[in-house]
């Protein structure tokens, strides 16, 4: 047997097994309690929950925003709100859910949380850093409410030039919002990177990573790459309309179509930061929900880092209609086809993973099945925007709206959705209503599908992005859309009430109530304010279902929580196989 | 390991094993942030190759307002402060502690007087009527596209200035350090990774100054 | 444990003292070749630049250490120039190549 084998070995090694206690006395929620512990603490998993809090606020917020723009494009012309509010609203929008909501949502809220207890580690390296990132995510978001308060912004989320420059509402104060925000991106990436470098557990090595971990490796590559190129970006524009520096406006001698050069070298990577660790989410929830070894580990994991380079190289292909020259047109269309390669190698390997898995439709699965069918119509909708002369026709119109609310909100946020779900129990220590689950995700999926599938086909005959008018030819399609909407909202909702309700009344989750393999499912439920109990040794890979539970809770039994020598893991290895 | 916990350092932090783990992840958390600090600044010296592939002769012209020699004094200055730094950390290295505050203060009085310089150059600028975008005044050469040059000048050397200053605050609070005595041959991580900032501060100035001094 | 697994490279005054004077040196030649000899216009920029890119791989390689730190933080140097170079080149595949420098003017 395997088993004793193991265990002859561990003596040897002096590596006890660890069955992690249910119903846990000490946990990370009970160790220190009031506002005060919360709002200064340093540990990785509440700064993960406050970070959660956040981002549903912002998304309650985005997401009303988005009923009153349907709402309002029930009827052509005015329905309930003026033609300037319209813009303001459509500004705001896309503004918090790309920077407040959809950039943070999964590597500041899950990412946080779960990272370190991927690794093994107590928390992330820099722990003082990491809550600085909140507060500074939190100052951002106070610098664009002030923004909102007073005159609004109506230039869309990507603050083109020469219009940002021009226009009467309060840009400057939003710019500096994002500038602020970008920096606690860039610390949360900083942190990631060091700790996935530095912190590991023993053993982990960097094949027996979990595939969360590689696709936040690469988007931490990509904020700590891209985010300064737009604080410098959002900088000169304030600059610009401080004092008419002249570099992106053309009153003043400067190229318009600069600021979007600069502007899409960060703003398309951070399509990527939005999706990447989606990909990670999938990688994980679909090995547990189908008991099965992932299909194509580093094809999966190596894809990750291929898209996040790859992804640097296309951002021109939102300029194509910019006055770009023809041979940077050429190869950003060029370019922009190639990162469909990675991203269908993960789709082909997800799907491979489910072949003859034993597959277990839970909730957080349903939603991995809703993220391939979305984001696999989204994706191909990209390829053919990417495509020149296709875009020439598209650019601008509804089918571009359709095509990134199928990838943002289709793949991240179903993804997050998943993700959520998925270590729920982990984080809370408590189970939410499957059947209320799932309820919820088929009403998602109707209502987001009800919503976005009309706006392909209004796109593709010519109704354009932004308009607060249209002809009477797009009534029928804005008319379901807006249904759609409210459909997509009530699931949204139902989902945020039966979350909340489990936190009282929710049974009591074990610590690990899907069988998963991973290390972060050895720890109690919730966890340890050290993550755990003794330092974990990982001998086998995060998706060896073929292996029974017991090889998987190892570790060694020392008071303090030391971690291990290099030489001890590497000793087991030999001996195991 | 069994006795681990007893010899626990002071500076050690709980959630790392040993001091070497946490000097590593430190310098290279530092590294990780000089990363962002090159793509910060890679965005200006970009407007910069833009700008002046565009109009080579622009860039010529008014180069010539720049003071070549406070420029080379400055390049000089901030090489000596970078060179003081590194003999700082090597003092740390060696628990001299005599050095290593002797050090730091010879660099942040290097770092006042490439301010006061930058000072000067700009007050000249500005009595000229050399001012950022709009508020250019100056006569003294035509080119339609004057002003965006010494936009992009005030910019760089601006935003550069910014980090000069951030850094003496930096080197202040090393120093406020060293002399409570916190750094030895053990321990001295802040001194390391806060030289690796000043260097970048010292590396960004070497292109900066062959690129708006130095054009004939 | 408490043992350095390895130790951390200590440069000697002499070294230090040689790196910064060579940095003073190549300062001078490139102010004397800027602006007193001439050379003809391609090649200005790129000797003043080559000689930047020597004085920055002295400031990295010797004063910032890398020269005897891991390997992994010259990585992240390279990789962090290679995007800006990123940057910078594909944006001028669009600007050099415009019809109109500035569209519309």
């Amino acid at each position: 047997m395997a088993t004793a084998e193991v265990s002859s070995n561990i003596k040897k090694l002096q590596v006890k097994r660890f069955k992690p206690a249910e119903d846990p006395k000490n946990t990370y929620l009970t160790d220190e309690k009031g506002l005060w512990a919360w709002l200064t603490t340093v540990d990785h998993k509440k700064i993960g929950l406050m970070y959660l809090g956040a981002v549903a606020f912002f998304f309650l917020l985005g997401g009303l925003l988005a009923l009153a723009l349907r709402t309002e494009l029930w009827t052509p012309a005015k329905t309930f709100i003026e033609a300037d509010t319209y813009n303001q609203i459509f500004t705001l929008h896309g503004a918090i859910m790309v920077f407040f909501v959809l950039v943070p949502s999964i590597p500041a809220a899950l990412g946080n949380f779960i990272l370190p207890m991927q690794v093994g580690a107590k928390d992330v390296a820099f722990p003082r850093l990491n809550l600085a990132s909140f507060y500074i995510y939190v100052i951002g978001a106070i610098f664009t409410f002030i923004a909102l308060f007073n005159n609004g912004l109506d230039t869309g989320w990507t603050f083109y030039t020469p219009y940002s420059t021009t226009t009467t509402t309060s840009v400057i104060w939003v710019t500096l919002g994002v500038f602020i925000l970008g920096f606690s991106s860039i610390l949360t990436g900083t942190n990631f990177i060091t700790t996935i470098h530095k912190l590991r557990a023993p053993g982990i090595t960097w094949s027996k990573l979990p595939l969360n971990i590689w696709a936040l490796y690469a988007t931490s590559i990509i904020q700590v790459l891209a985010t300064p190129v737009l604080a410098i970006t959002v900088l000169l524009l304030t600059m610009e309309r401080f004092m008419g520096l002249g570099i992106f406006d053309p009153a003043n001698g400067g190229d318009p179509v600069l600021f979007q050069h600069f502007f899409w070298f960060y703003s398309h990577p951070a399509v990527y930061i939005m999706i990447v660790p989606g990909f990670g989410i999938i990688s994980e929830v679909i090995t547990t929900f189908s008991k099965k070894h992932i299909f194509g580990y580093w094809a999966i994991a190596l894809s990750s880092l291929a898209i996040a380079f790859i992804g640097f190289l296309v951002w021109g292909h939102h300029m194509f209609t910019s006055g770009q020259s023809a041979v940077a047109t050429t190869v950003f269309s060029f370019l922009t086809f190639l990162v469909g390669i990675p991203t269908g190698i993960k789709i082909l390997n997800w799907v491979a993973t489910l072949y003859k898995g034993s597959i277990e439709m839970k909730t957080p699965m349903l939603y991995v099945f809703i993220f391939l069918f979305l984001f696999s119509i989204g994706g191909f909708t990209g390829i053919m925007l990417g495509s020149l002369s296709a875009d020439i026709h598209l650019h601008d119109t509804y089918y571009v709206v359709a095509h990134f609310h199928y990838v943002m909100m289709g793949g991240t946020l179903m993804a997050l959705l998943a993700g959520l779900h998925y270590w729920w129990p982990k984080m809370t220590g408590k189970m939410y209503s499957e059947v209320w689950g799932k309820i919820s995700a088929v009403l998602v999926f109707i209502g987001f599908n009800l919503t976005f599938l009309p706006q392909f086909v209004m796109g593709a005959q010519g109704m354009p992005r932004r308009y607060y008018n249209y002809i009477d030819q797009f009534t029928p399609f804005h008319q379901t859309s807006t249904i759609g909407s409210y459909v997509l909202g009530l699931g949204l909702f139902i989902t945020l009430f039966y979350l909340l309700h489990s936190l009282w009344r929710g049974k009591k989750a074990g610590s690990n109530p899907w069988n998963s393999r991973g290390l972060e499912w050895q720890a109690t439920s919730p966890p340890d304010f050290h993550n755990f109990d003794h330092t974990p040794v990982v001998i086998h890979g995060p998706y060896d279902y073929h292996k029974p539970m017991e090889e998987f809770q190892l570790g060694l039994a020392v008071s303090h929580n030391g971690h291990g020598e290099e030489t001890d893991v590497k000793e087991s290895k030999v001996t195991t196989n | 390991m069994a006795n681990h916990s007893t010899t626990h350092p002071a500076h050690l932090h709980h959630h790392f094993v040993d001091s070497d783990q946490q000097f590593d992840a430190a310098k290279m958390g530092m590294w990780v942030f000089l990363v962002n600090e090159i793509l910060f600044f890679g965005g200006l010296f970009c407007a910069y190759i833009v700008f002046r592939a565009w109009y080579p002769d622009l860039f010529q012209e008014a180069s010539h307002e720049l003071n070549t020699l406070w420029g080379a004094v400055n390049t000089a200055v901030l090489i000596g402060s970078s060179l003081t730094v590194a003999m700082a950390i090597r003092s740390a290295q060696k628990d001299q502690q005599r050095g290593l505050r002797i050090n730091l203060l010879i660099t942040i009085a290097l770092a006042c007087v490439f301010m006061v310089i930058k000072a000067f150059e700009y007050s000249h600028k500005f009595e000229l009527g050399i001012f950022p975008g709009e508020w250019y005044t100056y006569t003294g050469f035509e080119h339609p596209k004057a002003s965006v040059f010494f936009s992009i000048y005030y910019m760089m050397t601006g935003v550069h200035a910014l980090h000069v200053l951030v850094g003496i605050g930096l080197i202040f609070w090393i120093y406020r350090r060293s002399v409570k005595g916190e750094f030895s041959s053990e321990y001295y991580t802040p001194v390391e990774i806060t030289g690796l900032y000043w260097h970048l501060v010292d590396l960004i100035w070497i292109f900066l100054f062959p690129l708006l001094y130095l054009i004939e | 444990m408490s043992e350095h697994n390895h130790e951390h490279h200590i440069s000697t005054a002499g070294q230090l003292w040689a790196v910064g004077i060579a940095l003073l040196f190549l300062t001078v030649i490139t102010v004397v070749f800027g602006k007193f000899v001439p050379i003809p216009s391609p090649f200005d920029i790129v000797f003043a630049l080559s000689i930047a890119l020597i004085k920055a791989f002295l400031v990295a390689a010797f004063f910032m250490n890398l020269y005897w730190d891991v390997k992994f933080n010259t990585m992240l140097l390279i990789g962090a120039a290679t995007f800006f170079i990123l940057m910078f080149s594909v944006t001028l595949l669009d600007t050099m190549f415009r019809v109109d420098v500035v569209p519309g003017f």
